[in-house]
Order: structure tokens, then C-alpha cells, then sequence
């Protein structure tokens, strides 16, 4: 009996204390969803504590689900997430596949890839939307104001001039303020994580096998044939992992969301939850359980279609 | 279908040169191995006439066509891999189908030829298998099906049964030589196992350094080795050679006796050579002895039939049969 005890009163305090990590913050968050909590009021200066005599039941998940930005919120949440994977992995794919071959300065083109990781978020957001993204200072308005421009000039030239002058001005996109913050946002977060897919697609794409390769090319297989029936099968498993990992991270951005538009036509459930908690917590606590369960709702869906190709 | 020359084949990494200018006529439905030693070019030959390495120089022709230029997959050959090189996320009968659906054959041609394949390689259990659930000679057999389905005007085999375990590699020897004789197509086979090079090719090309030493049916290595080497590389246990005095007595260089066609005797034979036995290998239907002390040749290794009652220390007599000694000169050469 003593022999089983020992070893678990040693485990106890690391359980123990996994436990209260997990359990508290999750607890709390569940009490204050069931209550009225307010960081400053008025009228009801009782309810600036938590109090259990504040009990308000699932009022504050009803507040949540009648407020006009939730399902805005979760269908940005999902787009944004959505957006980023697929357009990480695909030019994952792509430019591990391009750099696999042996080419001089190879090491620096390497390292010069994996550079944006690097980068904090916050900055990586601020340098996108006022040096890349601004509709008249960024890359954005400079490249339209390039086009317009030529096209202005085209029309003045001979025997082509007519068909330049049926073209009409191109304006620059704002991404500010509107839904196209969305899309600022997935940009941005693709060229900051699609180093990271690089990373893994580049490791994994060394231990392919040469043997197979050469195999295919007796079989027949042209170099699409190989990527489409070799390579990509082969790359299935890093691409779970890839998708895996980003999906949590990105179902929690919040400083690209807050420096493009202040969550103006953008926000996601995160950032929904910054903006209860300026002043009711409850409402920002019955959010947060909304996002723990979409979190696993998605968990279980790529678990489910993405798992497979792990166990395998 | 399936004569390959090879003509002044030369082949060179970098500025060191594996193959010096090497000239091969493999005739039509032969089998023939390839043997040397490790790092002799055999694979690199191989992969020459595959198309997957270039040439630096020379013609390798098929049927008479230069197909030196030509893609591997438009020369009609098929390889087998030592790896097996099975692709690992298809199953068996995606395996076995693959270069026919490269190839954009009919889908009920398809299924004849792997249902025919998988029959003949019995493999009709296990087609909708992962190469993972398969076991060594499972997968080797379906690489192979892979290869026939292609009805291809010769097989390459680059050492296929060298991951095996050695029962196994005696049951795939003689499911490839009844497949040759079966289909009667040209095959090239790279291996190290002299059991394999003897028993199953019709001419056996020994190579050392990328050249070729010699060719011939495997007796004829056997019996009337060219050289040096190759008395050496073909038999097992190896030759023994001989120097100096002994060899003298020949008017030879060099003599050479095989380890089976020397008598062992442990009462004082007259003229025999003399010496102490090393060590008794008794393999029940043979005894390899290794004998100390024989001038010229230390230690000389003797083959005799059956259980032969010697052990460490014991001194015994040798006479070798006086028409089976090899004479070489002093270049090596056989005389
Ligand atoms: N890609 C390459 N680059 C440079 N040298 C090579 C390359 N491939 C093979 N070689 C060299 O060519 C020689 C012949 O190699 P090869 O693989 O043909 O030998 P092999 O006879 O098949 O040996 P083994 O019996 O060990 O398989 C070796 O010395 C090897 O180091
Ligand atoms: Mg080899």
C-alpha cells in the first residue's frame, strides 16, 4: 500500500497546483458569467463586487447573444482563422518546395524567410497598416497612384490610346474601418506565420525519400505527379500540425485587430471580450465561455478531419 | 524486346571518374549480374541504363535506339530498389497501378493486369494494404508487380533481396529466376551474394573500379577465371593463391587452387603440402578448414566434404588436384 502512496504524495503538489491553474481561472470565469459584475456603476454600486447575491443566471449569456456584434464576431473569428491557414499552408507548400533545391546563397534566402516570425505582432501590425496597407502613404496607395498614372499617360498614345482611355481611375483599397480590416488582418498574420509553415513543410520535405522519387520518375510521373502523389501526401501529417497549432493561436488574435481599426467592422471574440470587460465583466466572462467552446468546437472538427493523418 | 549496349559509357562525379570508358552487350531475355565490390559502380552503372544518372560520355542503346537522351520513363525499363521505394500513403493496388495511370491506361486494363500481378505474386490477400502492414518480402514482391505491370523491355534489380532475411532471400531468388523464366524479358541484377550471382544469371559481369573484369556464364568464371580477381571474387570459400616457390614449380607467377579441390589427409602423404590447422568450421555437410603454416599461403582455407574429424593444432598433409590449379603471370593474367 505504502509503495503506491509515496510516489503519489511526490506527484501531488505538481497535480495539485496543474489543477488550480486550470481549474481557477476557469471557475472564476464561469462564476462571473453568472452574475452581475460591473467594474463601475452608478445606479447599482452592489454590483461592483462579486457577490453570489448578484445572480443573474444566464442573463449575461442572453446580453451576449442578443448584442448585435456576437455573431458578427464569431463568423470573423472563423474567416480570419480560416483565411490565415489556408493562405499559410498554401505558401508554405509552395515556397518549401521552391527552396528544397539546392541553389547558391541558399542559407541566407533561408534565414531571410524565417525573419518575419521574429517580429512582434503589434509591430508587424503597425508596419502593415501605415507603411504597406495605407490607402495613401503605404505600398497600397504609392502602387495605385504608379498604375494610374501610366494608364494616363497610355492614353495619349497612339493607336492603343483609345483602349486605355475606356479604363477608369483605380482607387486605392482602404483597409481600415470597414470589412476589408479583416482581410488587413489575415495578410498580415499570413506573412508573419507562413515562416513558421515553411519551417516545418522544409524539415519534413528533407526526410522525403529519394528512392521514391526516383521510382516515380521510372513510373512515369512528371514533376506535378510527383508534388501531387509523393510530395503533398507525404507533407499531410506537417500539415496537420501546421493547421493544428495556428488554428489555436489565431482564435486569440487581438493586437492586429486593435492596431488595424480598434475593432471597427472587425472584431473577433477575443476582442469582443476587450470590449465588455472596459466595464461588464460578466458579460466579458459568458463571451469567454463562447470562445472556450467554440475553441473546442473547432478543436474537434480539425481534430476529426486532421487527426486522422496524425494517428496514422 | 530488350537488348541494351552500353558503348565507351563513361561517367564522372565532379573530376573523379567511377566508370572509365566501358563497353557492355546485354542480349535480348538474358539475366544478367552484376557483381564486385562495394563502391566498384555497379548501382551507377545501373542507374546509367536507367536514365536517372546522365552519361559524361558514350551511347547507351536499347533495341538498337540511342536512348542515351531519351527520360527514364520513355526507355521501357523498370527498376527495383533495395529500399523498395513503395509509395508509402497508396495502397498495394494504388502501388501496383501507378505507372499504368501515369501511363493513362483504362481503368479495366488496370484492374486485369494487377489482379494477374497480384496472383502471380501472391499478393491477392493483401491489396488493400499500406506498404507499413506489409512485411520485407511482401513489399519487395510488390515493387515487383509494380515493375511487371509495366510489361517493360528489361528489369533492373539494384541488390532487391539484400534487406531479407536469408530464408526469405532463398524463396524471392527463385520466385525472380521463375519469373525470368516465364517472361523470358532481359534483367540486369546488382548483388554482392555469390549464391545469388551463381544460381540464377546466364552471364555474370564482374566489375572492379568501374571496369569490367570479366564476363561470362557463371561456370566459366568458375572454372577459367581471367585474372587474378576474379579467381578470387567468384567461389566461396575464396581461392587461395600462392607465391614464390611453389608458384615456381608451375612456371607460374602465381597459382591458385580452390579450397575444394585440395585433399586433406592427417598421415604423412609424400609431396603434399604440410601445416597446422587454425580453425575447423563444421558445417555438417562440409568442414572449411583454415591451415597455417602452407608456404606462400597463410592462411589456406580447404573445403572438405562431410564432417572431417581436425581440430586446433592438429598437423595435416594437402594435395591439390594438379588439373584444377589456375596459373596466373605476373600481371595477374591467367596463363
Ligand atoms: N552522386 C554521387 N556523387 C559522387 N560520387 C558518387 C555518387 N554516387 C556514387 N558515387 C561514387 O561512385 C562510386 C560507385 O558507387 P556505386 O553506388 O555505383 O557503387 P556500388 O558498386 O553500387 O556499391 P555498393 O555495392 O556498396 O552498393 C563510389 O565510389 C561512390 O562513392
Ligand atoms: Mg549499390
Amino acid at each position: 500500500m505504502s509503495s503506491r502512496r509515496l510516489p503519489r504524495l511526490l506527484q501531488a503538489p505538481a497535480v495539485i497546483l496543474l489543477l488550480f491553474w486550470m481549474l481557477v481561472p476557469l471557475g472564476m470565469t464561469l462564476f462571473f458569467s453568472f452574475i452581475r459584475y460591473v467594474l463601475a456603476s452608478l445606479n447599482r454600486p452592489e454590483w461592483t463586487t462579486p457577490s453570489i447575491d448578484n445572480w443573474r443566471g444566464f442573463g449575461n449569456y442572453a446580453f451576449v447573444l442578443d448584442s448585435k456584434d456576437f455573431l458578427f464576431a464569431i463568423q470573423n473569428s472563423l474567416l480570419i482563422v480560416g483565411g490565415i491557414l489556408f493562405l499559410t499552408v498554401f505558401f508554405g507548400v509552395m515556397i518549401a518546395v521552391l527552396i528544397n533545391k539546392v541553389f547558391p546563397g541558399q542559407g541566407i534566402v533561408r534565414v531571410l524567410l524565417i525573419s518575419p516570425f521574429f517580429i512582434m505582432p503589434a509591430v508587424n501590425a503597425v508596419l502593415w497598416i501605415n507603411m504597406i496597407l495605407d490607402p495613401v502613404l503605404g505600398l497600397n496607395g504609392l502602387a495605385i497612384e504608379g498604375i494610374n498614372s501610366v494608364i494616363a499617360s497610355m492614353r495619349d498614345a497612339p493607336v492603343v490610346g483609345w483602349f486605355f482611355s475606356l479604363w477608369p481611375e483605380f482607387k486605392p483599397i482602404s483597409f481600415r474601418a470597414t470589412q476589408t480590416s479583416a482581410y488587413a488582418v489575415i495578410m498580415m498574420v499570413t506573412w508573419q506565420w507562413t515562416p513558421f509553415a515553411v519551417l516545418i513543410f522544409m524539415t519534413s520535405l528533407q526526410s522525403e525519400d529519394e528512392q521514391q522519387k526516383e521510382a516515380a520518375i521510372l513510373d512515369g510521373a512528371g514533376k506535378w505527379s510527383q508534388f501531387r502523389f509523393l510530395t503533398l501526401p507525404h507533407l499531410a501529417r506537417p500539415m496537420a500540425i501546421v493547421v493544428m497549432i495556428q488554428a489555436i493561436f489565431h482564435l486569440s488574435l487581438y493586437a492586429e485587430i486593435e492596431i488595424v481599426s480598434r475593432g471597427n467592422g472587425n472584431k473577433n471574440l477575443p476582442y469582443l471580450i476587450g470590449e465588455f470587460a472596459n466595464n461588464n465583466i460578466g458579460a466579458a466572462s459568458a463571451t469567454g465561455i463562447f470562445a472556450v467552446i467554440l475553441a473546442n468546437i473547432v478543436a474537434i472538427f480539425l481534430l476529426r478531419a486532421v487527426g486522422k493523418t496524425l494517428m496514422e | 524486346m530488350g537488348q541494351i549496349v552500353l558503348k565507351d559509357v563513361v561517367k564522372k562525379f565532379g573530376d573523379t571518374e567511377v566508370i572509365p570508358p566501358l563497353n557492355l552487350t546485354i542480349e535480348e531475355g538474358e539475366f544478367a549480374v552484376f557483381v564486385g565490390p562495394s563502391g566498384c559502380g555497379k548501382s551507377t552503372l545501373l542507374r546509367l541504363i536507367a536514365g536517372l544518372e546522365d552519361t559524361t560520355e558514350g551511347q547507351v542503346l536499347i533495341d538498337g535506339e540511342d536512348m542515351t537522351e531519351v527520360s527514364p520513363s520513355k526507355r521501357g525499363l523498370a527498376m527495383v530498389f533495395q529500399s523498395y521505394a513503395l509509395y508509402p500513403h497508396m495502397t498495394v493496388r494504388k502501388n501496383i497501378a501507378f505507372p499504368m495511370r501515369m501511363a493513362g491506361m483504362s481503368e479495366d486494363e488496370q484492374n486485369i493486369r494487377i489482379e494477374a500481378a497480384a496472383k502471380s505474386l501472391n499478393l491477392t490477400d493483401y491489396l488493400d494494404r499500406k506498404p507499413g502492414q506489409l512485411s520485407g518480402g511482401q513489399r519487395q514482391r510488390v515493387a515487383i508487380g509494380r515493375a511487371i505491370v509495366r510489361e517493360p523491355s528489361a528489369f533492373l534489380f539494384d541488390e532487391p533481396l539484400s534487406n531479407l532475411d536469408a530464408a526469405l532471400r532463398v524463396g524471392m531468388r527463385l520466385e525472380i529466376s521463375e519469373m525470368h523464366k516465364r517472361l523470358k524479358t532481359t534483367m540486369i541484377y546488382v548483388t554482392h551474394d555469390q549464391v545469388e550471382a551463381m544460381t540464377m544469371a546466364d552471364r555474370i559481369v564482374v566489375l572492379q573500379a568501374g571496369v569490367i573484369e570479366q564476363v561470362g556464364t557463371p561456370l566459366e568464371l568458375y572454372h577459367s577465371p581471367r585474372n587474378k580477381f576474379v579467381a578470387g571474387f567468384i567461389g566461396s570459400p575464396k581461392m587461395n593463391l600462392l607465391e614464390g616457390a611453389e608458384a615456381q614449380k608451375h612456371k607460374a607467377h602465381t597459382i591458385g587452387i580452390r579450397p575444394e579441390h585440395i585433399k586433406v589427409s592427417t598421415k604423412a602423404v609424400k609431396g603434399a603440402w604440410k601445416g597446422t590447422v587454425g580453425v575447423a568450421e563444421h558445417l555438417g555437410s562440409d568442414t572449411f578448414i583454415h591451415i597455417h603454416g602452407v608456404e606462400g599461403c597463410d592462411p589456406m582455407t580447404v573445403r572438405a566434404a562431410g564432417d572431417v574429424a581436425v581440430k586446433h593444432g592438429d598437423k595435416v598433409y594437402l594435395t591439390p588436384e594438379k588439373s584444377q590449379i589456375h596459373k596466373f603471370d605476373e600481371a595477374g593474367l591467367r596463363i
